[in-house]
């Protein structure tokens, strides 16, 4: 069987070019927006060096917007890990409904994030949320509670939103990762007299550490990402102290009209994303190797 | 298994039927409510305390607190001083001697009440007492015969018995929303003068229920003086018939080691789930209400009173169903082109060997790096220049080619585990590369295939901030935008919002369903071999 030299790569063409259009060409125009000089009604001036950046840097809510962010990832991603993973080792277990309550659980994943945060945006609210409204029925509280009182406990709030809708992604990548495992290697570690935690410690994990590393980068990747859930839920308020890179660099953008240090942001945050993927082809890389 | 061994586990499992059953006689005799009614008042002005007159009228409601002991009340003496200086500058006082009845209801009162609280709890009551019958008759002659020997009549009873116990564990929230709606909410609301339909009917039930019907006229006034506290003991009653539910599992299946830990996998499954799927069920019950309901802070029901499916026609004649179109469109369109792409490129990667594969194969890894939100400004600078600003042409595009890097990945992953022979046949048959690919390849790897171009549909049709800052018109508008339009800044219309929200959900659950099972293999094989 023989095939032209060329005709791999005619077959890749369209989407190299739809990728390179619409994916690579935006990012080359984002990192020379972010050198030049952008008036408020967006005209593109000359070349002003790092001015845009250290403009970002100096914004007042700069540090705010970066401490958010930290938390936003480290809370979403470790939680939702932990909790996937607990979620995922049960339904690998042998019981009636589990085929239900699979499909019950994918459904965070298939919503809509802002369909998903108004929701919750009327769940909690005080006056006529539904939260509040349940737990007096059920007598479990005696006056409404303020779900929201201050904005550290609205972003514990929007974290929790993060947490819930991303939880189904890595318990069905995890859920894929238990079943490939050979159930002889339980069997075998049964014989030898390993208990609960042993077998997690020395089967369990190692096997599955392949799905969780690519459901962990990924989801860093998503979460980072995310926009809708404070947008919907808080728009940053009060003063951008909820805000997260990616919707404060919004705001800057398209609210305020700073469009400079908007593409300065949008760079670095360009950058800590290109991080993460390099860790995550490092460790491609060398699973490829062995 | 010897039989004096299954006769030793029916006996343990059946002694954990009555104990849960007695303990949960137990609760039900504990106080669920303790009432403090004013049977009598005496107000007495000028008085201070410890005084001629303040003895003469202490004097007096003791006589009258006695009076009432003697007839077989439990009531005590309660007295407010109210002291202020009048307009000539001397200090006046005011003394309120108060009788008070405290009245402890148990669970059994409640089962002698027409409440609608009674009711349930009667109900209660006949179910785990017929499940501990059924439990008792299920074993009764046959307890030392293995599970799978049982004759028909008997595995009907000891199912029935676990029947019975579920059904009183999930009758506990339901009794105690019930009567919390009764003496918290409805009460109060009655009292307060927030509501006034049915209040008649209402007090003569309470007044049934608390005076045994003496108050008549009186209700309202005595009703006001009415201080409830609620113990909150009834929750005990879960734990009490968790324990019924365990034991009647055990007599069902005979499994004494796991019956245990089966349940507590059921309990922490029935939690996630209950979770999950918390938000769908406000979505429903909110979409189908009234305007007046959904800001209501007063709202009583669970449910609406009445199901505005009015709602649905509404939000059509607001845009919706344009909105709903225009997803369709941009999600349509990005699948397809995703695909059109999508499929050659995966082909090529599976089967064919070129230079630069996997220097593509990782710019497509990364590619799914870069999340559109990053690069807003450029791409609205770049449809600026394409002409493609504020059109769906614009966002097909742009939803194909960011979904270009997850096309890819799943169908290489489902290509690659097929056989190539078919193909290679195929091939030395004369068959093109394309015939080969669109006769063979495509109709074997259907599944998978599918699975792609649903994920992709999926990811186009939820998204949300690439079309708020492309789209300026309202008529081009995707759901996920068009549905913000029911939630501005001054007047948020829920019932309208979650109307919406429904009818943008159910399509893409459906379908995510659907190809549950193979996404996640797909992911994960896809990420793992790179």
């Amino acid at each position: 069987m023989k095939r032209k030299k060329w005709e791999p790569y005619l077959w890749l063409l369209p989407s190299i070019i739809l990728v390179a259009v619409f994916v690579i060409f935006p990012i080359f125009i984002v990192f020379k927006l972010s050198f030049s000089e952008i008036s408020k009604s967006g005209v593109v001036g000359g070349f002003i060096g790092l001015r845009n950046y250290s403009e970002a840097v100096q914004l007042p809510a700069f540090k705010t917007v970066m401490k958010n962010t930290l938390w936003w990832v480290l809370s979403v991603v470790g939680l939702s890990t932990v909790a996937g993973f607990i979620i995922a080792m049960v339904l690998n277990q042998k019981f009636k409904g589990r085929k239900i309550a699979r499909s019950i659980l994918i459904l965070p994943w298939a919503t809509s994030l802002v369909i998903q945060a108004s929701v919750w945006n009327y769940i909690i609210s005080y006056e006529y949320g539904n939260l509040n409204n349940i737990l007096l029925n059920l007598g479990i509280i005696s006056k409404a509670i303020n779900w929201r009182s201050s904005y550290q406990i609205e972003f514990v709030w929007e974290c929790f939103v993060g947490i819930f809708v991303t939880i189904p992604f890595v318990t069905f990548c995890v859920l894929s990762g238990l079943q490939s495992i050979d159930p002889s290697l339980y069997e075998a570690a049964t014989v030898d007299g390993a208990g609960f935690w042993s077998k997690l410690k020395n089967v369990t994990i190692p096997l599955v550490r392949p799905s969780l590393t690519v459901s962990t980068v990924l989801n860093i990747i998503y979460v980072f990402n995310s926009f809708p859930i404070v947008y919907t839920m808080t728009k940053g308020a009060p003063a951008n102290k909820t805000d997260t890179i990616i919707t404060y660099l919004y705001m800057l953008s398209f609210y305020e009209r700073r469009k400079g240090p908007a593409t300065a942001l949008s760079v670095i945050g360009f950058l800590i994303l290109c991080v993460c993927a390099g860790i995550y082809m490092l460790g491609v890389m060398r699973k490829e190797e062995e | 298994m010897r039989s004096e061994e299954v006769r030793g586990q029916n006996r343990a499992a059946l002694i954990f039927l009555i104990t849960g059953f007695v303990l949960s006689v137990i609760v039900m005799t504990l106080p669920l409510y303790i009432f403090h009614a004013g049977v009598y008042t005496k107000k007495s002005a000028n008085t201070f305390h410890g005084d001629e007159k303040y003895n003469a009228v202490y004097a007096e409601t003791e006589q009258i607190a006695k009076e009432y002991r003697e007839k077989g009340f439990d009531v005590e003496i309660k007295e407010d001083v109210l002291t202020r200086v009048n307009s000539k500058g001397e200090t006046t006082s005011l003394i309120t001697f108060t009788i008070e009845e405290t009245k402890g209801k148990n669970l059994w009162s409640f089962a002698l009440s027409s409440l609608p609280s009674g009711h349930l709890f009667r109900f209660i009551l006949c179910c785990c007492l017929l499940s501990l019958i059924c439990g008792a008759f299920g074993l009764a002659g046959t307890a030392d015969i293995l599970q799978r020997f049982l004759p028909g009549r008997q595995k009907i009873l000891r199912t029935l018995s676990v029947a019975f116990a579920v059904l009183s564990f999930l009758a506990v929230p339901v009794f105690a929303m019930l009567s919390n709606y009764t003496f918290s909410r409805r009460l109060s609301l009655y009292r307060d003068g927030h509501i006034e339909e049915g209040k008649g009917a209402f007090f003569s039930m309470l007044d049934a229920f608390l005076f045994d019907g003496t108050a008549g006229e009186n209700i309202e006034s005595m009703l006001a003086k009415l201080d409830i506290h609620r113990s909150g003991l009834y929750w005990l009653l879960l734990p009490c018939f968790f324990i019924m539910i365990t034991a009647a599992v055990q007599i069902r299946h005979g499994m004494i080691k796991n019956t245990l830990l089966h349940m507590l996998l059921y309990v922490f499954v029935a939690a996630v789930c209950l979770v999950t799927v918390y938000p769908y069920f406000v979505m429903l019950v909110t979409g189908f209400r009234s305007n007046a309901e959904t800001l209501d802070m007063y709202f009583l029901h669970i449910l609406p009173t009445q199901w505005m499916f009015r709602n649905l026609t509404d939000i059509l004649s607001r845009g919706v169903g344009r909105y709903l179109f225009n997803s369709l469109l941009v999600a349509g369109g990005a699948t397809a082109i995703a695909m059109l792409c999508g499929v050659p490129a995966a082909d090529a990667l599976a089967r064919m060997k070129f230079r630069g594969k996997k220097i593509f194969l990782g710019f497509v890894i990364v590619s799914q790096m870069f999340s559109p939100v990053v690069l807003l400004t450029g791409i609205s600078q770049l449809m600026n220049t394409l002409h493609l600003n504020n059109t769906i042409t614009g966002l097909m595009l742009i939803n194909a080619a960011f979904n270009q890097a997850f096309a890819i990945w799943l169908l290489r992953g489902t290509f690659i585990s097929i056989s190539p022979e078919m193909e290679e046949a195929a091939l030395i048959d004369g068959c093109g590369t394309v015939r080969a690919l669109t006769k063979v390849l495509i109709p074997m790897a259907a599944p998978g295939i599918v699975t792609a171009l649903i994920f992709v549909f999926i990811n186009a049709w939820n998204e949300y901030t690439i079309s708020t800052v492309l789209i300026s018109t309202a008529a081009k508008r995707p759901i996920t935008v068009g549905i913000t339009q029911f939630s501005s800044f001054n007047m948020i219309e829920w019932q309208y919002l979650f109307a919406a929200s429904l009818l943008a959900t159910i399509p893409v659950v459906i379908l995510f369903m659907f190809i549950e099972k193979h996404l996640t293999a797909g992911l994960t094989s896809g990420g793992v071999k790179g």
